[in-house]
């Protein structure tokens, strides 16, 4: 038997998901954070059942990509009861969606979460009457803190199919006309059911909320967020964090300790260097991944935990839309691209909150082209930040006239259009400490979970090329590439290589190989600005296989490859005529 | 009814035809029939209002500018009535019939103006453009006005929101921006963002400037 969760977008379905099933799927401040089913267990009575976690919808009538899953799974046999999730404090539009799910005749049970904010806010719901009124059951909950949560298991036990409240009075299905028609239903519902009490002063959170967005506070408000993330994740994590783990853990116990016990009990040199060597699975693999990479991404996922669950990410559609719409978005693009700073794959799941196709490929464009992911953009800031906040700022500068120069021609090439801007924006909260951990260490989890194994392949790939000679012969392949056009040590060649598995295990091999000395200041810049706009790691190509389909993914991975190395050299040759040629210190 | 209103409606009848692309003859007298319980057609060709060419109906140059100003006056009505007044659609459509006829030219500029120069009436139906939509510029401030004319912090009732773009105007209508709800505007730069009820929602100023509401003092 199934249970399905729907409702508005940003009203807690997740966070009640977790509460039913006892798992974990990300929570957080905006519209959008799930984009696709969730499937989780639990067990009410003595009855197991499967519950689904939907993308949030307004209406059953659906617009965008993320909407249509969750109506698709609302046609499944088998559902034992329809919960409905609506934020109390949203009454009134949360029941459009109500009548909608009380014309389909499935059991129902309306939830409303958040009531404590609509307490807060003096709105009083008088739950029996409307409860009555619509013939279901309604169950308040402050899902964060499990208020409600047992009230809400018994609920659905006892759901019975609903008795559908007739409002269609046409036949004819006229959307906007049977929208008006539920309007005027829902006003009638709630005339003796909702008593909103005089407004209070504007909030703490009203008020940093406008400040976020204003026209004279926004812009600097983005400018320290931005600086305190390249403090906390380039400077904290990526040098101090670094250094910790790498020096002191990995280097003064773990890998004298495995060393020692592999000298010892492993006597065949192949087998050691396979372990141990230039390209060892713990020497390199291990170590990249948790000396290097490790304490960046969980520095990254903390800070952009804050940020999600406080609300701020939704409010920089506003102050960004006027530069999407030069590149054929609109400010609704910026979730997906923000998100992508955490994690390409995901984000390009994300692109389905947008509207037309036309914005879902520009989007998968620059995701792959030029955003980079945590952890990559963790590496980039240390290597960067070693010698000049200039150097960060100037990396900064050329990805962004990536994006815009790419965005542009690509939304006179891609057919279709934009759709106008309409976004929500959530009221801004407090972050909850004990949902940032959680969420951080799930992440964490899943980063390991997807990163490792990647990394002891490609270690692996390198050794057997290494040992056959193939990676010579690649290295002097791509000579005329790395070494002539972009100046570039012919070791960096390996970085590139494992940079098809993961960008961030590439940007890994070359903080490696700038740290050993092999590379000077241009070099960095150059192979830096490389592997940010690099082809995407598989992981990524492969969600864009199945977003966009094979034919656009491999047009997008092929002209983000030439686009890469066209850009690096024509960076290098600049660099290098105006550093060495004219003496002007650019990094 | 006397002659001259028999004409107004015969004309006004042709009008709603050609919007729905109907030229056929029989089928606008008989609409004719219903309405003024005769067949005005040949009062209409011998006034030079329309031609007859076989079974094809056509307005005249000068009859098509006496319609046009008949339904410009009817739809403004409407408007007045619904969005100023309030009345419901039965009490609108039975009196804009008879105000139509009895409005001044002065008077329908003047309504236009309060209006804000309205391009549709309550059916959605255009309302033809007069002068003063032209010079848009009057002395009367009108009562009903775009939300991007709104000052920041003001609030306003939503009359109409003039898209007839679906899946906006849907998505529109799900965030509880409809006609009858109160909205207070927060600010309009970089974006305009204005609060629904508990909602707040951003929005591009162009479809922010389809969103027509009466200011609340």
């Amino acid at each position: 038997m199934n249970i399905v969760l729907v409702g508005n977008a940003n009203v807690g379905k997740s966070v009640i998901f977790n509460a039913l099933t006892k798992s974990y799927v990300t929570v957080s401040n905006y519209p959008g954070t799930t984009v696709d089913i969730s499937k989780g267990i639990t067990k009410l009575g003595a009855q197991p059942f499967t519950v689904y976690d939907t993308p949030g919808i307004n209406s059953l009538i659906v617009h965008s990509e993320d909407e249509k899953v969750t109506r698709d799974i609302l046609s499944k046999s088998d559902i034992a009861c329809v919960v409905q999730v609506a934020d109390s404090k949203n009454l009134k539009r949360s029941l459009v969606l109500t009548l909608e799910l009380l014309e389909l005749g499935l059991p129902l049970v309306l939830n409303l979460n958040m009531s404590d904010e609509a307490r807060g806010r003096g709105i009083s719901i008088d739950v029996k009457k409307l409860s009555q009124k619509l013939g279901i059951d309604i169950i308040e909950t402050v899902a964060v803190t499990g208020e409600g949560v047992p009230k809400l298991k018994e609920a659905i036990l006892k759901a019975k199919a609903a008795h559908p409240l007739k409002v269609s009075a046409t036949a004819s299905f006229d959307e906007i006309a049977s929208l008006r028609k539920k309007n005027q239903k829902i006003e009638e519902l709630l005339r003796d059911v909702l008593r909103i009490s005089k407004p209070k002063a504007k909030s703490i959170s009203e008020f940093v909320g406008s400040l976020t967005v204003g026209p004279i506070t926004g812009i600097p408000i983005l400018i320290v967020v931005l600086f305190a993330m390249y403090l906390f994740v380039g400077r904290l994590a990526a040098v101090w964090g670094v250094d910790f783990f790498e020096n002191t853990i990995f280097g003064s116990y773990i890998n004298p300790f495995l060393s020692n016990i592999i000298d010892r009990f492993i006597p065949v040199p192949v087998v050691k260097e396979f372990l141990m060597g230039q390209y060892g699975i713990i020497s390199m693999a291990v170590t990249y991944a948790f000396a290097i990479i490790f304490p960046i991404v969980t520095a990254f996922f903390l800070f952009f935990g804050i940020l999600e669950d406080s609300g701020y990410l939704p409010r920089l559609s506003v102050l960004s839309d006027k530069v999407f719409r030069i590149i054929g978005l609109n400010g609704r693009a910026i979730l997906p691209m923000v998100l992508g700073l955490g994690c390409g794959t995901m984000a390009t799941l994300t692109s389905r909150i947008l509207e037309t196709k036309k914005e879902r490929i520009l989007v998968s464009i620059i995701l792959t082209l030029a955003i980079p992911c945590s952890a990559q953009l963790g590496v980039i800031m240390a290597m960067l930040s070693q010698f000049s906040l200039r150097a960060f700022l100037l990396w900064f500068s050329t990805i962004l006239f990536a994006i815009v120069t790419i965005g542009f021609l690509s939304s006179k090439l891609v057919p279709g259009k934009r759709s106008p801007f309409i976004q929500e924006l959530p009221p801004m909260r407090f972050p909850q400490i004990i949902n940032i951990i959680v969420k951080t260490g799930a992440r964490l989890k899943w980063y390991l979970k997807e990163a490792v194994p990647l990394f002891i392949l490609g270690t692996s790939v390198l050794f057997v090329s290494d040992k056959i000679g193939l990676l010579n012969l690649i290295e002097r392949v791509l000579s005329p590439l790395i070494v002539a056009w972009l100046h570039l040590p012919k070791e960096t060649t390996a970085a590139f290589i494992i940079g098809f598995l993961r960008r961030d295990y590439g940007a890994a091999g070359l903080y490696q190989l700038a740290r050993a000395g092999a590379l000077d200041k241009i070099q960095i810049f150059v192979s830096l600005i490389v592997i940010t706009l690099f082809v995407p790691c598989i992981a990524q190509f492969f969600v864009t296989v199945k977003e966009r389909g094979m034919k656009v993914a491999l047009m997008i991975a092929g002209f983000v490859f030439l686009f890469a190395f066209l850009a690096g050299g024509i960076i290098d040759h600049l660099l290098r005529y105006l550093i060495l040629v004219k003496g002007i210190a650019v990094l | 009814m006397d002659y001259n209103q028999k004409i107004e409606e015969a004309l006004t009848i042709i009008w709603e035809e050609r919007e729905k692309k109907i030229s056929d003859k029989g089928a606008i007298v008989k609409r004719f029939l219903k309405a003024v319980n005769e067949d005005v057609s040949d009062s209409l060709l011998s006034e030079g209002f329309v031609l007859i060419e076989k079974d094809i109906i056509k307005f005249s140059n000068k009859g098509e500018s006496k319609a046009r100003d008949i339904i410009r006056r009817q739809r403004l009505a409407e408007r007045l009535l619904m969005d100023v007044l309030e009345l419901g659609r039965r009490e609108v459509d039975s009196s804009a019939c008879a105000f139509e006829h009895i409005l001044s030219k002065e008077v329908e500029e003047s309504i236009c103006t309060l209006l804000g120069h309205p391009k549709e009436c309550p059916h959605g139906l255009s309302i033809p453009p007069g002068e003063c939509c032209e010079k848009t510029k009057g002395l009367i401030e009108s009562i009903v006005i775009p939300l991007t004319r709104l000052k920041v912090a003001e609030t306003g009732k939503i009359v109409y929101v003039l898209t007839r773009d679906h899946p906006q105007l849907h998505r529109l209508m799900s965030f509880g921006i409809v006609p009858g709800a109160r909205i207070k505007l927060h600010q309009t730069k970089p974006s305009v963002i204005i609060q629904v009820e508990e909602t707040q929602v951003a929005l591009e100023e162009d479809i922010a400037k389809e969103i027509y509401i009466k200011k609340l003092s």
